[in-house]
C-alpha cells in the first residue's frame, strides 16, 4: 500500500543504490570468475551454474521483495522448523564433496543449505528477539537466544561446516547487541569466546617457537591439558585468584559486587575447558592454517603457499592491474581456489588497486544502504533484521579481505556476489530482497 | 524506526568500527598494490616464467693475418619439456626411441627424463648433436610433444692445440667459482667459463650476452606458451699479434725436433708484440668444450699439460748468456776487443781445470771470434777481467730476474746468479763461480721468454718492451674497444760501440760460427747458439737470434729452447730459422736454396761444474 502525502511526496519502493552496487559486485564478480576459471577442467560447468545462479538469485531477489517481510515474523515456527528440516534432511541424502556432507544433488545444479540457514537463523532471531525485547537485559533472554542457536550449530557441526558457524556466531552477537542485550552479559559471551580461541592460539605458538619451552611458566601451561590432575589445579587456582581479588576489593570498600569476580573465574575457567575442546577437536589443516596465520613464512611450500601466492597476485596487479584475462598469478594456477574464496586475488591483480578499491567502496556502500534500511523500518523485527544481514556483510567483508591482506586466517569463506557459488549468491540475493521488502514497507515520512 | 526500547546509537557505533576496517584494509592495499608493486610484479614473473639459457657465441679469437684460432660453431642440443608429456609408458617409449636414434644409454636417458618429470624442470638430454642424428630425431619430436631441438653456439679451436698455451681453454665452472658467478645474470648453473690462458684472461670480454627461451609455465609446471626468443649477442673479437704462418712453422719445428719438448717465442723487437709462441707439450683444447665427464677422464688419466714452458720453465742460459757476458766485458773498459787471448782447449784456474767445448782449443781469440765460437776459455779470461760484480750488473740490465710483464699468470723471472745473491745468502763468492757465471752456466736460470727479450733488446738498441699478444679487441658491432701500444719497460744503456761489436759478432754466429744452420738468404742473421748443461738429465739446446732485412730495423727476434735437445746449434737453430722465415716470408719472396751444411754441428758439453780434471 503505497502512502502518499499532502507535499506530493511519492514514496520509493525500491533502493536503487542498494540495487546498484550489487549489480556492480555482481558485474565484477563474474568478470573475475570467468578469468578465473578459463584454464579449469570444469570451466563449462562453473560458467553455466553461474549464468543459471544469476537469474535465478534476481528471481528470488524480486520475489522477496514483493513479499511483505512480516510474513517471516508470522510464521516463524515454520520458517525455524523447515530451517532445521533442511539442515538435517542434507545429512540424510546430501552428498560428500571436499570432506563435508553439505549438498543436495539436484539433477540440474547443487544446493547447499547451510547457505540459506543463515538467512532464516537471522528471520527466527529477529523474531525472538523481538519478543524479549522487553526482559533484554535479562541474561535469560541471551541464554535463549543462543539456545535457539544450538540445534543449527549442532547440525552445522554434524555435516561437519565450521566456516558457517564462523560466520553465524558474529551474527548473533551483533544481533544481541543491536537489540540492546547488556553489555556484561556480551562481554562474558565475547571473553569466554575470546578465551576459548586464546588458548589454542597461545598453545600453536608455543608449538611454532620451542625455545620458549625453556621457561618452566610456559612448560607449565603447554602441559596444562594433559591431565585431569593439572587442569584441577587450574581450576582451583583460578578460583582462589577471583577470590582473592574480591576480597581485596572488598578491604579497599571497592563496593563491587561478588558476581563479578565470580564470573570473571567462571569465564576464564569455561574458556579454558573450551579450548582444550577445541583443539582437540581441531582437524589438521586448520591447525596448519593457524600456524601459517601466525608465522606465513613457516611453510611457503604447503599450507602457507595459498596465503602468499593471494598476495604475490595483489601485490603483482598495482595500481591498474594487469588486464582482465590476463593474470598470470591466477590463470596459471598459482592462485588456489581462485573462483571460490580468493576471489579478491583474482580482482587485485587483473582489476588492480582500482579494482580493489571499487569492491571496497561498494561494498561500503551495500552495507551503509542495508543500516540505512534498518534506521528505516517499520517494526522492530524488520530492524533486527536488517541488523543481522548488516552483520553478515560485515562479517563476509572482514574475514574475505582480512585473510587475503594477512589480517586474519585462512578460512573457507567465499565473498557474496562476488564469488563462484549458487547457493550463496542466490542466498545472499534473497537476504537483500528482504531488506528491500522491508525498505518497500517503511514509514512513509522518515 | 522510533522505538525507545532500542538504542540506536549502538548501531552507529558499529558503523564507525565498520568504517575504520575499511580504512585499514585500503591502507594495507595501498601497501601492497602501490607502493610495492614492483617487488611482488618480480615473483609474480618468476613463478611464471622458465628460461632455456642459450649460450652465446663467444668472441673469436684470430691472430694479425685473420686465421681464425678460436672461432664458435652451431651446436644441437635436445632439450625436453616435462609436463606435456606425464612420466610413465609414454616417456618410457620416447626414452627408448630417443637412445635407439643417438646410440646412448638407454637407462640413462630414462633417468634424465624422469628426473625432469619429478622436478618439473627441462632438461637437456643430449648436447652437440651430431647434423645426421637431427633428421630422425626432428621426426620424433613430431611424434612426442615433450621433446624439442634448439641450437646454440659451442666452442671450435679449428687447429686443435695449436697456441694453446696462450689461447687456453673453457670449460665447465666447479663449485667455488660458480659461487663467485652466480649473481652475474649472464651465467647460469652449466655456463661455461674460461679456464686458462687468453680464454680466462678476457673472459669479460669474450663472453657475449646470453640469448633464451621463456617459457610460461603453470603452477605445476607444465609449459604453456612460449614467450619470447630472446637472440644471444655474441662477444668480442680477440685480433692476436700472432702471426699464423710463423707460429706453424714454430709448432712443426718444436715437434719434429728430437724430443718434442720446449719453447719457442717470437717477437717484434720494435715493440714487443709476440709473433708466435709454442710451449710444448701441449694440448687440444676442443676436449675440455664438449662435456665435463671427458675432462674428468683426461684429468685422472694423465696430468693435464698445463705447465706454460715459454713462461715458467727456468732453464740455465749456457752460451747465450755470453751476449750478456760480451757487453759487461765491453762495457767495463777492462779490456779492448781486439785484445786476444790464448785457448789451449781448456783453462787452469789454479785449483781446478776449466774445459773449453772444443777440446782441440782455438788458438788466439779476440772478442768477435770468441763470440763466433763461443770460446769458452775466451769468456773465462774477460770475464774475470770484467768482474763478476759488472756481469751481475748487466745481466740484470737484460732484465734477468724479473717476469717480461707479459700478461698471462704465473710468469717466472728466472735467477740472477752473482756475488750479490750470494752475498745476500750469506756464502762466499769463488773464482769458479765467475768461470761459471761468464759462460751462462752455475745459477743463472732464464725463461725462454727472457732470452727472447734479451735478443730483441740486442737488435733494437736495448728496449725492453712488455711483451702482449693482444693487438686489439673488436666488439660485434664493429668498434674497437681495446687496442694495444707498445709499453717500453726499461732500456739496457750500453754504448753503440758495444751494441755494434755484439751484433758483429752474433752475425759471425750465423755467417760462419756455431750457428750457421740457420743461415737465411736475402737476411741478415744475428744468432747465438747455447747448450745448457742439465745435471739432471741431457743438455737443453738453445738459440736466440734476429734477422734484418735490406737494413731496416728488425722485424722479428726469436728464441728456441729444445728440452733435452743436446745442440743448439742443430736441434734449436733449424726452429728458429723457419720461424724467421715464416715471418719475413714476403721479404724473402725470391727464395734461394739452402747452403749445404758444413762445419762443426754444434758445441759440445764444456764443463761439468765441480768437476775436476
Amino acid at each position: 500500500m503505497i502512502f502518499t502525502p499532502q507535499g506530493g511526496l511519492k514514496k520509493n519502493r525500491m533502493d536503487w543504490v542498494l540495487f546498484f552496487a550489487v549489480l556492480v559486485l555482481l558485474a565484477i564478480g563474474t568478470a573475475a570468475v570467468f578469468s578465473s576459471v578459463t584454464a579449469l577442467p570444469q570451466q563449462a560447468r562453473i560458467i553455466r551454474v553461474q549464468f543459471m545462479a544469476i537469474p535465478i538469485g534476481l528471481a528470488v531477489f524480486a520475489a522477496a521483495w514483493s513479499l511483505n517481510y512480516q510474513i517471516y515474523q508470522d510464521q516463524w515456527k515454520f520458517v525455524y522448523g523447515f530451517l532445521l528440516l533442511f539442515l538435517a534432511g542434507v545429512l540424510l541424502f546430501g552428498v560428500v564433496d571436499k570432506g563435508a556432507r553439505s549438498w543436495y544433488r539436484l539433477p540440474i545444479f547443487s544446493v547447499q543449505p547451510s547457505e540459506f540457514a543463515r538467512v532464516g537463523l537471522i528471520l527466527v532471531l529477529a523474531n525472538f528477539l523481538d519478543k524479549r525485547i522487553g526482559k533484554i537485559r535479562e541474561l535469560k533472554t541471551v541464554l535463549g537466544a543462543f539456545a535457539l542457536c544450538l540445534p543449527v550449530f549442532f547440525l552445522l557441526i554434524k555435516q561437519p561446516d565450521f566456516s558457517a558457524i564462523l560466520i553465524n556466531f558474529p551474527i548473533v552477537l551483533l544481533m544481541l547487541f543491536a537489540a540492546g542485550a547488556s553489555l556484561f552479559h556480551l562481554s562474558i559471551i565475547l571473553g569466554y569466546a575470546f578465551i576459548s580461541a586464546l588458548f589454542p592460539i597461545l598453545w600453536t605458538i608455543i608449538v611454532l617457537n620451542p625455545e620458549l619451552m625453556d621457561s618452566s611458566l610456559i612448560s607449565y601451561f603447554f602441559h596444562l591439558s594433559d591431565s585431569p590432575w593439572s587442569a584441577l589445579f587450574f581450576v582451583a587456582g583460578m578460583s582462589v585468584v577471583a577470590w582473592l581479588f574480591w576480597q581485596l576489593s572488598v578491604r579497599l570498600y571497592a563496593n563491587v559486587s561478588g558476581v563479578y569476580f565470580a564470573g570473571a573465574a567462571l569465564v576464564l575457567i569455561l574458556g579454558f575447558f573450551s579450548g582444550v575442546v577445541v583443539k582437540s577437536q581441531m582437524k589438521e589443516y586448520q591447525q596448519k592454517r593457524l600456524e601459517v596465520f601466525l608465522s606465513p613464512e613457516s611453510d611457503p611450500r604447503g599450507a602457507g603457499y595459498n596465503l602468499l601466492q593471494a598476495r604475490i597476485a595483489i601485490g603483482s596487479g598495482g595500481i591498474f592491474g594487469r588486464g582482465v584475462f590476463s593474470g598470470t598469478q591466477s590463470r596459471l594456477g598459482f592462485v588456489p581456489e581462485r573462483h571460490t574464496d580468493f576471489i579478491l586475488a583474482v580482482v587485485g591483480e587483473e582489476m588492480g588497486f582500482w579494482g580493489m578499491l571499487l569492491v571496497a567502496l561498494m561494498y561500503a556502500v551495500l552495507m551503509r544502504r542495508v543500516m540505512q534500511c534498518a534506521r528505516l523500518a517499520r517494526d522492530r523485527f524488520g530492524y533486527l533484521v536488517n541488523c543481522g544481514i548488516f552483520g553478515m556483510f560485515l562479517v563476509y567483508f572482514g574475514i574475505n579481505f582480512g585473510m587475503i591482506l594477512g589480517f586474519s586466517p585462512v578460512a573457507g569463506v567465499p565473498l557474496p556476489l562476488l564469488s563462484y557459488g549458487g547457493s550463496n549468491l542466490v542466498a545472499t540475493l534473497m537476504a537483500l530482497g528482504i531488506v528491500e521488502s522491508i525498505y518497500a514497507r517503511r514509514y512513509a515520512l522518515v | 524506526m522510533i522505538d525507545r526500547q532500542i538504542p540506536q546509537d549502538r548501531l552507529d557505533l558499529v558503523w564507525t568500527l565498520s568504517y575504520g576496517l575499511l580504512l585499514l584494509f585500503l591502507l594495507r592495499l595501498i601497501n601492497l598494490q602501490v607502493l610495492n608493486t614492483a617487488h611482488y610484479r618480480e615473483i609474480a614473473e618468476k613463478n611464471r616464467t622458465q628460461i632455456i639459457a642459450q649460450s652465446a657465441p663467444r668472441g673469436r679469437i684470430f691472430s694479425s693475418d685473420e686465421t681464425a684460432i678460436a672461432t664458435s660453431k652451431p651446436s644441437f642440443s635436445l632439450i625436453y619439456f616435462p609436463g606435456q608429456l606425464k612420466a610413465g609408458v609414454e616417456t618410457d617409449r620416447m626414452a627408448m626411441a630417443i637412445s635407439r636414434q643417438l646410440g646412448a644409454d638407454y637407462e640413462s636417458i630414462k633417468g634424465s627424463i624422469s628426473r625432469a618429470a619429478l622436478r618439473e624442470k627441462p632438461v637437456r638430454l643430449a648436447e652437440n648433436l651430431p647434423p645426421k642424428a637431427m633428421l630422425k630425431l626432428s621426426e620424433l619430436k613430431a611424434i612426442y610433444p615433450g621433446i624439442d631441438i634448439i641450437v646454440e653456439a659451442r666452442r671450435y679451436y679449428p687447429f686443435g692445440a695449436y697456441l694453446s698455451h696462450l689461447v687456453g681453454y673453457i670449460g665447465k665452472m666447479d663449485t667455488k667459482e660458480w659461487a663467485s658467478r652466480s649473481m652475474d645474470k649472464n651465467y647460469s648453473m652449466d655456463s661455461r667459463t674460461g679456464k686458462a690462458g687468453l680464454e680466462k684472461m678476457y673472459e669479460r670480454e669474450l663472453k657475449g650476452k646470453d640469448g633464451g627461451i621463456f617459457l610460461e609455465v603453470d603452477s605445476r609446471g607444465r609449459l604453456n606458451r612460449v614467450l619470447e626468443s630472446r637472440k644471444w649477442a655474441p662477444g668480442s673479437d680477440i685480433f692476436l699479434t700472432i702471426d699464423s704462418k710463423a707460429q706453424a712453422a714454430a709448432e712443426e719445428g718444436l715437434e719434429k725436433s728430437l724430443t718434442g719438448k720446449g719453447a719457442v717465442v717470437a717477437l717484434d723487437p720494435r715493440t714487443g708484440a709476440v709473433l708466435a709462441f709454442v710451449s710444448m707439450p701441449d694440448y687440444d683444447p676442443n676436449q675440455f668444450v664438449l662435456s665435463g665427464s671427458e675432462k674428468d677422464k683426461i684429468s685422472s688419466g694423465k696430468t693435464l699439460p698445463e705447465f706454460n714452458v715459454a713462461l715458467q720453465g727456468s732453464y740455465p742460459p749456457g752460451s747465450i748468456f755470453k751476449i750478456i757476458t760480451g757487453a759487461a766485458i765491453l762495457e767495463s773498459g777492462r779490456l779492448k776487443p781486439e785484445e786476444t787471448f790464448f785457448c789451449p782447449g781448456y783453462y787452469d784456474a789454479g785449483s781446478r781445470v776449466f774445459k773449453c767445448w772444443e777440446k782441440k782449443g782455438h788458438n788466439k781469440v779476440d772478442f768477435i771470434t770468441g763470440l763466433t765460437k763461443s770460446c769458452d776459455v775466451y769468456f773465462y779470461n774477460a770475464g774475470q777481467r770484467a768482474g763478476a760484480l759488472t756481469i751481475e750488473k748487466y745481466s740484470r740490465a737484460f732484465r734477468l730476474g724479473q717476469p717480461s710483464g707479459i700478461a698471462l699468470p704465473e710468469e717466472k723471472g728466472g735467477n740472477v746468479f752473482g756475488p750479490g745473491p750470494r752475498a745476500a745468502k750469506k756464502s762466499y763468492w769463488f773464482i769458479g763461480d765467475t768461470l761459471n757465471l761468464s759462460i751462462g752456466q752455475g745459477e743463472t736460470l732464464m725463461t725462454p721468454m727472457q732470452a727472447v727479450g734479451m735478443i730483441a733488446a740486442v737488435a733494437n738498441g736495448g728496449l725492453f718492451h712488455r711483451p702482449y699478444y693482444v693487438d686489439r679487441i673488436v666488439r660485434n658491432d664493429g668498434q674497437v674497444t681495446l687496442k694495444s701500444k707498445p709499453e717500453i719497460l726499461s732500456r739496457a744503456e750500453l754504448k753503440e760501440t758495444t751494441w755494434t761489436l755484439i751484433r758483429d759478432g752474433l752475425h759471425n754466429v750465423v755467417f760462419e760460427g756455431t750457428g750457421q744452420m740457420a743461415k737465411i738468404t736475402g737476411a741478415e742473421m744475428f744468432g747465438k747458439t747455447g747448450t745448457a748443461q742439465n745435471p739432471q738429465g741431457k743438455d737443453h739446446a738453445w738459440f736466440v737470434a734476429y734477422a734484418t732485412v735490406n737494413g731496416q730495423p728488425s722485424r722479428v727476434a726469436v728464441a728456441v729452447l729444445v728440452e733435452h735437445g743436446l745442440h743448439g746449434a742443430s736441434a734449436a737453430a733449424p726452429i728458429a730459422k723457419a720461424v724467421i722465415e715464416a715471418v719475413l716470408r714476403e721479404d724473402l719472396a725470391v727464395k734461394k736454396p739452402e747452403l749445404p751444411f758444413v762445419g762443426p754441428p754444434a758445441e759440445a758439453p764444456a764443463v761439468k761444474p765441480g768437476a775436476r780434471v
